[in-house]
């Protein structure tokens, strides 16, 4: 089956150059996560967006569990050479994979494919939060830590669970005295909020997009260096409002170490011919992701500079000897 | 006696459970005061006090089964774990071929039908749920090469 | 209201075009053929047939009608071979063979099917349209549901499934927490740390349920067909054409509605789903109304209660996805990705900007509903000949099944070699006297138990008030002390009647 695919898709490349569709067979983009959640979105991204450069639409799959080491150990042991499957990842995952969660594996075990943008921390509250201003919260939390209930859709030593810490810090105080509560995904900590259990959701800019519309949440501060655009525009950041906490997550997609060149270079040429057009950039827009478009070699050269960073922040905050 | 044998090896088990919830399990700090060791504690308490009063006052249960019949189950589980082993390198078809074929005729299924079982199942289980359905069976690494290499001689 | 009426009206207006009449039926017929397989339930079929559905260029509408068939027939296909094998297809079925297989046993397997058949109809279409009627408020309910009265539910699960007891009250709560130690193995949900996975990626999700599921039930099934074949002392059985009977609906008629209303509920629960539901509400009827002891024999209301059960809750679980993008279940987690995949944004906004296919996928689970009956009563003879196949070639192909179903889900052979060991373990539990049921009841509450349990504690920075804070968790322990408390009560009153 395989080989006739292929064969076709030479057919096609030779035939068509014009407008080259790479062909990838049933292809399928892993959510290692809940659905709900900022892996789910990330795939989404490379469904919509990829969808005029691939022959078939990009199915989206959902591998929970240890919030993606499942899926990294998937590829690193069974599904090595599967050149149909991309994975979805985020700076999250790479922190796991310095804390030492994915297990032996680091990240010269996978194949960095391609981004699907970049996404910003953002400090969320119900719309009748008593809290109107990050600076509410940040006072709360500088008197009595222990006053503010914060939830996130990840465990202690996760990305979500950074954001907290980093406001805890600026607030003055360690991250073991912050009141934290973990969830399996972000759709469950969304839920938790809107139902009162928490009262501070520290999650992603983009996953808000829905709910901004509808007004049941307000975002009280984005963490990126930068003002972002509509529909975020009216968001302050943090830094405007003095507080110097800042969390940028990469997302994008890896495969497993083994895949055929021919499969990776196929994948590469879909995320490139994206990049290039303005309908991907409409897609990262909807989803709350700026442009951030790395694909292939650039991207891993940027992941091992990411890397020195963030083991360099572990360290800092005692998640690492 | 049949009893004692079976909560006796289950306590073996459930013991080691239990000091890995008492000595390994442990986080570096944590929000609750309960944390990831806890509830396998108190699970593995509940379960030791539950295998000693199995212990203590068994049912009287015996398995009751001939030598012939321990070997049937044995070689059925043993057909299974080749059948599982088998299904990636074989693919779907053959190994379900074989094992349909050889499980049937252990069951003492007429010879023929026996063959005729396994094939249909191999077979029509592939057209069915492959090329009807769109499942993900696995196509077998030796077939894969066969197919290969009549390929190349093709060309 | 009046927007609901006209929107239903949009709704159906869109579902009973011909093309999309064919596509609900074709959906359930399909969906039928994938849920029997064990192992395939709702979730695979759905995901398996999506892209399927994407890739045939239908309109968003048609495509989620199709889908919508798809999830109904596989949510009834799971009962067949829980009903004629013993084997239950997906999670929530697992309930359904403790009375369902036994029918089929006495020669009822017709019946069995086509009660089945009239009570998942009556729980799905009761749940459609308490769901058309009043989702938003009952979303808004449903989140209102925090990590501490998820504690309480799981108490009151297990109050209600005390009724499960079988030969041995101590093998029973020995049977839950092996349940209960199975779920800890993984990586904790709250502090990230891995759990007796011993360096296994495999495992450090946790295992699959459905792997549990088919392995204790069907592997030991399949094991113990094996050893009655060995002992010459199995029974083959006769063509059986019994059918559903008028006082069969007249005998389960509260059974059905008291489950059809605990199924949905428990359904628009976010995390909580079909298996929790039909379990609940089987222990809830068996406390009820077990007076004579015959649940588990093949008794109708012990089968009508789960059936009805799994239904509204796979009906609840749309509630909160559709209006406020919450997926609460597997399987509508799947759906909000066909949702997303067609530019549509499931979520508060959804009603009002895209009506035709909001309204077109309720009246689409109207439609679903009544097709599956039509689809499935006239094939309940056909599939009740499936007993007729002999012994020899029917165990292999309970096999084979299982592993379709099984490898089909991550495409990983570990998984087989894990089904088979659990086989092995649970035909001995069978043969010491334990029921399986705890065991996995154990297993899909545990990890709700726990997590939410130290998610409750986390919140309240360690004070076990928070526990007791609220009345929906309050009123839950109360109920639970009547589950207990009202077989008690009935049981001295009936002794005292009877010394009278």
């Amino acid at each position: 089956m395989k080989i006739v695919y292929l064969a076709t898709a030479m057919a096609c490349a030779v035939a068509a150059p014009a407008f080259a569709q790479s062909t990838i067979d049933k292809p399928e983009c892993i959510a290692p996560a809940n659905p709900g959640g900022g892996f789910d979105l990330t795939c989404r991204v490379a469904q919509t967006g990829l969808e005029p450069h691939l022959t078939a639409p990009v199915q989206v799959t959902f591998m929970p569990g240890g919030i993606g080491a499942v899926a990294f150990n998937q590829f690193n042991t069974n599904r090595t050479d599967d050149g149909s499957a991309i994975v979805a990842f985020s700076t999250g995952s790479l922190l796991n994979i310095i804390v030492g969660k994915y297990g032996a594996f680091d990240e010269n075990d996978v194949r960095w494919l391609g981004t699907a943008g970049a996404d910003f921390g953002a400090v969320v509250v119900r719309a009748d939060s008593e809290y109107a201003s990050l600076k509410d919260v940040m006072d709360d939390l500088a008197a009595d830590p222990q006053s503010v209930v914060v939830g996130a859709g990840g465990s202690v030593g996760s990305q979500d669970w950074m954001k907290g810490a980093l406001l805890m810090r600026e607030a003055g105080g360690t991250p073991m005295q912050m009141r934290y509560v973990a969830f399996d995904g972000g759709g469950d900590a969304i839920a938790a909020l809107l139902g009162g259990s928490i009262e501070v959701y520290t999650g992603d800019v983009g996953e808000m997009v829905p709910y901004l519309e509808s007004g049941e949440m307000k975002v009280l501060a984005t963490l990126s260096p930068d003002r972002l655009a509509a529909p975020f525009d009216q968001i302050p950041t943090a830094k405007e409002q003095g507080y110097d906490v800042e969390w940028t997550i990469m997302r994008g997609f890896y495969m497993g170490k083994d895949v055929s060149d021919a499969d990776y270079q196929a994948w590469v040429d879909a995320f490139e011919a994206a990049y290039a057009t303005d309908a991907f950039a409409n897609v990262q827009a909807e989803r709350g992701l700026l442009p951030l478009n790395l694909s292939g070699e650039a991207l891993t050269a940027s992941i091992n500079g990411t890397m020195d960073e963030l083991r360099a922040i572990a360290t800092e905050a005692g998640l690492i000897k | 006696m049949t009893d004692r044998i079976f909560a006796a090896v289950l306590l073996a088990v459930t013991i080691g459970y239990a000091v890995i919830a008492f000595t390994v399990i442990s986080a570096p700090f944590q929000y609750d005061p309960l944390g990831p060791e806890s509830w396998p504690q108190i699970l593995s308490i509940v379960a030791v006090l539950c295998l000693l009063y199995i212990l203590w006052r068994p049912d009287d249960v015996t398995m009751d089964l001939t030598r012939s019949v321990w070997f049937r189950l044995g070689a059925a589980v043993a057909l299974l774990l080749a059948y599982g082993r088998l299904y990636e390198p074989l693919g779907f078809v053959i190994a379900t071929i074989l094992f349909g074929t050889i499980m049937a005729l252990m069951l003492s299924a007429p010879r023929w039908g026996a063959v005729a079982f396994g094939v249909a199942a191999g077979v029509l289980g592939w057209l069915l749920c492959v090329t009807v359905m769109d499942l993900n069976l696995p196509e077998g690494a030796v077939v894969e090469a066969l197919l290969e290499t009549f390929n190349k001689e093709g060309n | 209201m009046d927007t609901v009426l006209s929107g239903l009206a949009t709704g159906f207006a869109v579902a009973l075009d011909p093309f999309n009449l064919m596509l609900v039926l074709v959906g359930c017929f399909l969906g039928t053929l994938i849920g029997a397989l064990p192992g395939l339930g709702p979730i695979n079929g759905v995901a398996i047939l999506l892209p399927i559905a994407y890739g045939l260029g239908f309109q968003p509408e048609a495509a989620l009608i199709l889908l919508a068939g798809i999830y109904y027939g596989a949510e009834y296909g799971g009962r067949i071979s829980s009903i004629l094998l013993n084997v239950p297809g997906d999670a929530g079925a697992v309930m359904t063979t403790l009375d369902g297989n036994p029918m089929a046993r006495n020669g009822e397997a017709g019946r069995a099917l086509s009660l089945s058949a009239v009570a998942s109809f009556v729980g799905g279409t009761f749940a459609v349209i308490l769901m058309s009627l009043f989702a938003p408020a009952l979303a808004k309910f449903a989140v209102t549901f925090g990590p501490a009265d998820y504690v309480a539910l799981m108490v009151f699960a297990f109050a209600s499934l005390a009724s499960l007891v079988g030969k041995s009250t101590v093998k029973t709560l020995l049977g839950a927490t092996i349940g209960l130690m199975l779920a800890t193995i993984g990586i904790d949900a709250n502090t990230g740390v891995a759990r007796y996975t011993f360096g296994i990626p495999d495992i450090l999700a946790g295992i699959d349920f459905l792997i549990v599921v088919v392995g204790l039930f069907g592997m030991a099934e399949l094991l113990s067909l094996v050893e009655h074949q060995a002992r010459g002392t199995l029974k083959s059985l006769p063509v059986d054409r019994s059918f559903v009977r008028m006082a069969d609906l007249a005998q389960t008629k509260w059974t059905i509605a008291r489950a059809s209303v605990i199924g949905f509920f428990i359904g628009i629960l976010p995390g909580t789903g079909a298996s929790v539901a039909s379990a609940v509400a089987y222990g809830t009827e068996k406390r009820i109304s077990d007076t004579h002891g015959t649940f588990g024999t093949g008794d109708v209301r012990g089968l009508a209660a789960p059936e009805a059960a799994n239904n509204a809750a796979a009906g609840g679980s749309m509630v909160p996805m559709l209006t406020l993008g919450i997926p609460g279940s597997g399987t509508t987690a799947i759906l909000l990705g066909a949702l997303l995949m067609f530019n549509i944004q499931p979520g508060p906004m959804m009603f009002a900007q895209r009506p035709e296919v909001a309204w077109g996928l309720v009246a689409s689970m109207y439609i679903g509903n009544v097709a599956l009956l039509v689809i499935n009563l006239p094939l309940v003879g056909l599939f009740a000949r499936m007993l007729t196949i002999p012994q020899h070639y029917l165990t292999p192909l309970i096999a084979v099944l299982a592993f379709i179903g099984i490898y089909t889900i991550v495409g990983n052979p570990h998984d087989l070699f894990m089904i088979t060991m659990l086989g092995v373990f649970g035909w001995f539990l069978r043969k010491l006297d334990f029921s399986l049921a705890p065991i996995i009841l154990g297993f899909v509450l545990g990890g709700l138990f726990e997590d939410n349990l130290r998610r409750a504690l986390s919140i309240s920075g360690g004070d076990w008030g928070i526990l007791v804070q609220n009345w929906k968790s309050v009123l839950l322990y109360l109920l639970a002390l009547l589950v207990v408390l009202v077989p008690v009560v009935l049981a001295r009153r009936a002794r005292k009647v009877a010394a009278a």
